[in-house]
């Protein structure tokens, strides 16, 4: 196989990379903060829906790219807010917000695809795709890492990074020490579902046009990709990386190795199971355990017996 | 208390106006009051104590200065002018921080991120790195000597507990309350935070410190302030009251019913229900706790184990129990291995066994009494009969009267010391052969524990129950044990009669 | 304003907040459908109302009903099982394994209890999986729970791809019928409802009630939800508890999941994901609807199943798509989390 051969593989992978890796960068960064994010999936598939239904209502897919973001966002923060003001289940307000997500997505983009269908009868429509120029397929790589990389350092290096950390480990004592808990929550919900909503938009570039379940489950990959890499941005970009790799040679690959879609299609699960028990069970878990306070209840007027 | 005079000030109350008032807060909790109508003044340059024994409301009252809790009623006043204290992030900006008992910085960041997410004037986009040589400078200034860039996890209590006290200062603290921060510092240690207390002062800033201690209050204070049952009783200057006043404060009509005096000496029978021998056993940071211990507890004695917390007895107790794996050694009950056999198979051999912090290792607080018996494999095997279960649980309501609406009340409702109680009789009555307990009144107020003390010395005199307490209160071992053990750094370092043991050679061993 | 914890939970907190939080949730859904698809809230709300006493509510119902006491037994020692849907499709397959490729089916009253049974083995091993990772290695059963639901999908459609994929199956991509003689046998009048269905809801129930309220296993589930150290100094195995608790509750699901195959399925269809009814999701709306209290569990299993209905003859009525369905279990979950709250605290106001 000759080295440009390669190469050109490599470059189709470009738009589910930067789909997976721009949602799984933002489900790290959003659950670094200590709110168990099941409500991925539904806003995942709700943001593919709201961003065609905006290009095809406004004619600019770039409109629909913000309108996926906001509508990410809000759901995000709604999210981030109940689960902090309350002392209620991130579980359940995750999947309520994700059923939630489903249909609204399908109400939404049902109603948009009839109008884009008349558009299409009329000759001018928006196109959701991305250009496949090696210099376009280049950037879908080299943007989305430069953003992996500013995120590994506003983790590490700032004051929000610390401060968003603290809530995750212990919200009680980041309150003690002068964080603002719902602040932090909803900021960390505001940036890391921002990257979720952009992700789902990358995600219709890929696919170029919405169906009824269009993205379903691909927002429980990018949490699997979040989860194998321990939530860490620049980990984040090998795991995207190679199950892009595997989502977009699913085919390929059985023609090939007769490996089974369905097989393919288990592997990231199955990794980030097995990436959790390494991350409990080694000395990795210093680095790349889950926040302490993840998914656990936060209620500020608590008596301590 | 010959000691203390080095840090008592020439104090006079030079300046008249209140750095912080208190005016009449009240704070109720579900079923008590915590906190009656408050009034309290922390002047400026002095350090205040606040002295009130378990559930007195002094913890209440400094968390809802530090924003932590809302006060039902009432106001604040700093330097005059009335303040909303609506979370610490506001109490810091008036310049009140609190450190804890229990170290309220997080494990998995740095001295720094620790540090600046108190700061104002950094920024969320601040780099980390801008701090680090603020906290390098000013801990010099300080004398606490401390890398900025250690993960905390990697210190001690007492480190932690010195950089919880350096944050303060570097977020500009001039009221600080110390929230039992000191108590169960060893007392060496507690020398160094004296002098640093009476540092600060002398500069001008104020102290509150929360104890039930009262000869640590008698050792730093200023002005002492007693809480009883959520109410001010009265504040005195510490150089106008002896010990025994304050302690009439604290206690009240019931002073007389506390007495630390020695309950009477059982005879223990000549069989030895619990031996441990040569026992190893591993602490919580992979190093040795226990390191080789021999104890003796025949049936019907009572052996105290004396010590400073952090000196091994918690993992002795847990081995015991079956709750931790033995390394090394042999624990034998009634002549039977017993050695690393689990908690339930132990247990239902007539082991009973009292946890510190019963609330959370005793009793399952939403569940009602009967629950709290069935649960026990020693009570219950598979299936309950409940017929049973509420015979036995009336028995123990009556014998030890215990105040509750029902047998079917949840137990959280019933008040601290009749839920001890529950834990108590419960485990008596498990108790057929030997009792295990770790600081088993630490949670009681003084009337409550004398009178548990009791029972279980009773217990040990009447049906002839071996009894191995640990405690990190030097009275209740005095109070109730038949031989006294002394453990320090994981070993027995010395074993007394009770009755004959000198105070100050035990304390002496404990702290060596 | 502060939330502060009551000692007694809401009188008529158990009824009041469930049935207001379904009111409430329609009437966000009505409005949601209303301005997004235009739908006349006439005709949402009739379709809710109608669906209430509909007949085709019962077969889901009695599916719900089963896999919300599946749930419920978690819940109740506070572990977060999200993956019934992944239990009962495992045990949607041990049984077609049962009924398609063994010569049990010879003796159909065997082969029927072996299918139940394999199935409950097959769920209950998979959710005990979860549970071990939680008890020896602390890590979260509910990302755990979740995942694995895709793996049971995946590793079933690579089944009924492979090598359970039917001799006579058209073209479709799905396993044979399973024989007749295995069906369940439908009740008189009924299309859907069969005896073997009622029998499994009714001794679910049962059995789950006598467990959890005269067994030292159930009172000791409930009291790992609220005090697990107290159970660990007492003297309970607590890691084998949490085992326990999961593995019941994934073999309930799995008996739900061989009642779908034989009483109304018979034959798995390629890919899963597009034809499951996502019962496992719906039910945790059920269970957490029941504010884990079993006998509430039918009523709650009623009211959602009905919503579930709502969805499908909003679809009929040519209103909008499944997504209905999916908008009422969201708001009304959604809804029911953050009311749930006022069961347990209370909100003060305070002058500061």
């Amino acid at each position: 196989m000759r080295s440009i051969e390669v190469i050109s593989y490599i470059l189709t992978v470009a738009p589910a990379f930067m789909a997976y890796y721009l949602a799984s960068l933002g489900q790290g960064f959003f659950e670094k903060s200590g709110v168990l994010n099941l409500a991925i999936d539904g806003v995942f598939v709700l943001g593919i829906a709201v961003g065609y239904a905006a290009g095809v209502y406004s004619g600019n897919p770039w409109v629909g790219l913000l309108a996926a973001m906001a509508a990410a966002v809000l759901f995000g923060m709604m999210l981030a807010y109940v689960t902090t003001k309350f002392p209620i289940s991130h579980g359940a307000a995750g999947l309520s917000i994700m059923f939630l997500g489903y249909g609204l997505a399908g109400l939404i983009g049902v109603t948009a695809r009839s109008t884009y269908n008349r558009l299409v009868a009329s000759g001018i429509y928006p196109q959701y795709t991305l250009p496949t120029s090696p210099t376009a397929r280049i950037l879908m790589f080299v943007i989305p890492v430069l953003v992996g990389i500013l995120f590994y350092l506003i983790e590490t290096r700032t004051k929000l990074g610390a401060a968003i950390r603290a809530v995750g480990e212990n919200p009680h004592a980041a309150t003690a020490l002068g964080v603002d808990v719902i602040k932090i929550r909803l900021i960390a919900a505001l940036i890391g579902y921002s990257l979720i909503g952009a992700g789902s938009m990358g995600f219709l570039t890929w696919i170029a046009t919405w169906s009824e379940g269009a993205g379903v489950n691909h927002g429980w990959i990018a949490y699997a990709i979040s989860l194998a890499a321990g939530r860490h941005p620049i980990l984040t970009i090998g795991t995207a990386g190679a199950f892009a790799a595997l989502a977009t040679y699913m085919f390929a690959l059985q023609a090939a190795y007769n490996l089974s879609p369905e097989i393919a299609k288990m592997i990231p699960f199955i990794v980030a199971i097995g990436a959790m028990v390494a991350f409990m069970a080694t000395p990795l878990r210093k680095k790349l355990a889950p926040p302490l306070s993840l998914g656990k209840r936060f209620f500020k007027e608590e008596r301590t017996v | 208390m010959t000691e203390s005079k080095a840090y008592n000030s020439n104090f006079s109350l030079k300046i008249n106006t209140p750095i912080v008032s208190v005016k009449n807060i009240s704070k109720r909790f579900p079923g008590a009051v915590a906190l009656d109508n408050v009034n309290f003044d922390i002047l400026e340059g002095e350090v205040h104590a606040l002295l009130g024994e378990n559930g007195a409301g002094k913890s209440t009252l400094v968390k809802i200065l530090y924003g932590i809790y809302s006060p039902d009623k009432g106001e604040i006043y700093v330097r005059g002018r009335r303040v909303r204290i609506n979370s610490p992030k506001d109490a810091i900006k008036h310049g009140i921080v609190m450190v804890s008992q229990i170290p309220q910085i997080i494990d998995r960041l740095t001295v720094a991120e620790n540090i600046i997410l108190g700061l104002e004037k950094y920024g969320l986009t601040s780099r980390i790195s801008e701090v680090r040589d603020f906290i390098k400078v000013k801990s010099k200034e300080v004398g606490i000597a401390v890398d900025p860039d250690i993960e905390v996890w990697k210190l001690s209590y007492t480190q932690k507990q010195l950089v919880e006290i350096l944050r303060a200062l570097l977020i500009g603290a001039r009221i600080l309350l110390l929230d039992e921060a000191i108590t169960f510092l060893p007392l060496i240690e507690k020398r160094k935070f004296y002098k640093f207390i009476r540092n600060f002062v002398d500069e001008g800033g104020s102290v509150v410190l929360i104890t039930h201690k009262i000869y640590e209050a008698m050792d730093i204070a200023d002005r002492i302030t007693v809480l009883r049952q959520g109410r001010v009783v009265g504040t005195v200057r510490r150089d106008e009251v002896s010990p025994d006043d304050v302690r009439k404060m604290m206690f009240a009509e019931k002073s007389a019913q506390i007495t630390y005096e020695r309950l009477p000496t059982s005879k223990p029978r000549d069989v030895v229900a619990l031996e441990i021998r040569d026992l190893w056993v591993m602490g919580d940071y992979g190093v040795h706790a226990v390191k080789g211990v021999n104890l003796t507890v025949k049936a019907g004695e009572v052996v105290g184990i004396a010590g400073i917390a952090g000196n091994g007895q918690k993992e002795l107790i847990q081995a015991v129990i079956g709750l931790r794996k033995v390394e090394k050694g042999n624990i034998m009950l009634y002549s039977e291995d017993v050695t690393n056999k689990g908690v339930a198979k132990i247990r239902v051999k007539g082991v009973g066994y009292i946890p510190d912090q019963p609330a959370r290792f005793g009793v399952s607080l939403d569940n009602n009494i009967e629950e709290n018996l069935a649960m026990l494999p020693a009570i219950t095997r598979r299936i309950i009969k409940w017929g049973a279960v509420r015979e036995l649980a009336r028995k123990l309501i009556n014998e030890f009267n215990i105040l509750t609406p029902s047998s079917k009340a949840p137990v959280k409702l019933l008040s601290g010391g009749n839920i001890m109680k529950v834990l108590v009789s419960r485990e008596l009555f498990v108790a057929k052969r030997l009792l295990v307990a770790y600081n088993p009144t630490r949670t009681l107020d003084e009337v409550t524990a004398i009178m548990v003390r009791k029972i279980i010395k009773e217990k040990a005199a009447k049906d002839g129950v071996g009894v191995l307490i640990a405690s990190e209160d030097l009275d209740e071992i005095f109070q109730i044990a038949d031989t006294i053990a002394v453990m320090n750094s994981g070993k027995i370092v010395g074993t007394f009669p009770g009755d004959k043991a000198n105070r100050d050679e035990v304390e002496r061993l404990m702290v060596m | 304003m502060v939330l502060v914890k009551r000692i007694k939970p809401l009188p008529l907190g158990g009824i009041l907040i469930p049935l207001l939080s379904i009111v409430i949730g329609i009437l966000i859904s009505t409005i949601i459908l209303y301005v997004i698809v235009g739908a006349s809230p006439i005709i949402t709300l009739s379709c809710v109302v109608s669906s209430l006493i509909s007949p085709e509510i019962v077969l889901t119902f009695l599916f719900l009903t089963i896999l919300g006491v599946a749930l419920l037994v978690a819940f109740s020692g506070s572990i977060w099982n999200i993956g019934a849907e992944g239990q009962l499709w495992l045990g949607t397959a041990a049984a077609a394994y049962v009924a398609l490729f063994t010569t049990l089916p010879q003796a159909p009253i065997v082969a029927k209890i072996v299918m139940v049974l394999l199935a409950m083995v097959l769920g209950g091993a998979w959710a005990a999986v979860a549970g071990i990772l939680r008890a020896y290695l602390n890590i979260d059963e509910v990302p755990v729970t979740l995942i694995m639901n895709y793996i049971a999908y995946y590793v079933i459609n690579y089944l009924v791809r492979g090598p359970w994929l039917g001799k006579e199956t058209w073209g479709y991509i799905r396993t044979d019928m399973i024989p007749d003689q295995v069906k369940f046998v439908l009740i008189p009048g009924s299309t859907t409802i069969t005896y073997e269905v009622l029998i499994l809801a009714v001794l679910t129930i049962a059995l789950t009630y006598f467990m959890l309220k005269y067994t030292a296993l159930g009172l000791r589930i409930r009291i790992l939800g609220s005090n697990p150290d107290a159970l660990k100094a007492a003297g309970v195995n607590v890691r084998a508890l949490i085992i326990t608790a999961l593995a019941i509750s994934g073999a309930i699901a799995g008996a739900m999941g061989a009642a779908q195959l034989a009483g109304y399925l018979h034959r798995i269809s390629y890919p899963i994901e597009s034809h499951t009814a996502n019962y496992g999701y719906t039910a945790i709306l059920v269970a957490w609807l029941s504010m884990l209290d079993i006998r509430a569990i039918p009523i709650a299993a009623y009211i959602v199943s009905a919503l579930y209905q709502a969805g499908i003859s909003m679809q009929i009525a040519g209103v909008s798509g499944a997504s209905a369905t999916y908008v009422f279990i969201g708001t009304v979950l959604l809804t029911f989390t953050v009311l749930r709250v006022f069961s347990e605290y209370t909100i003060k106001i305070v002058r500061r």
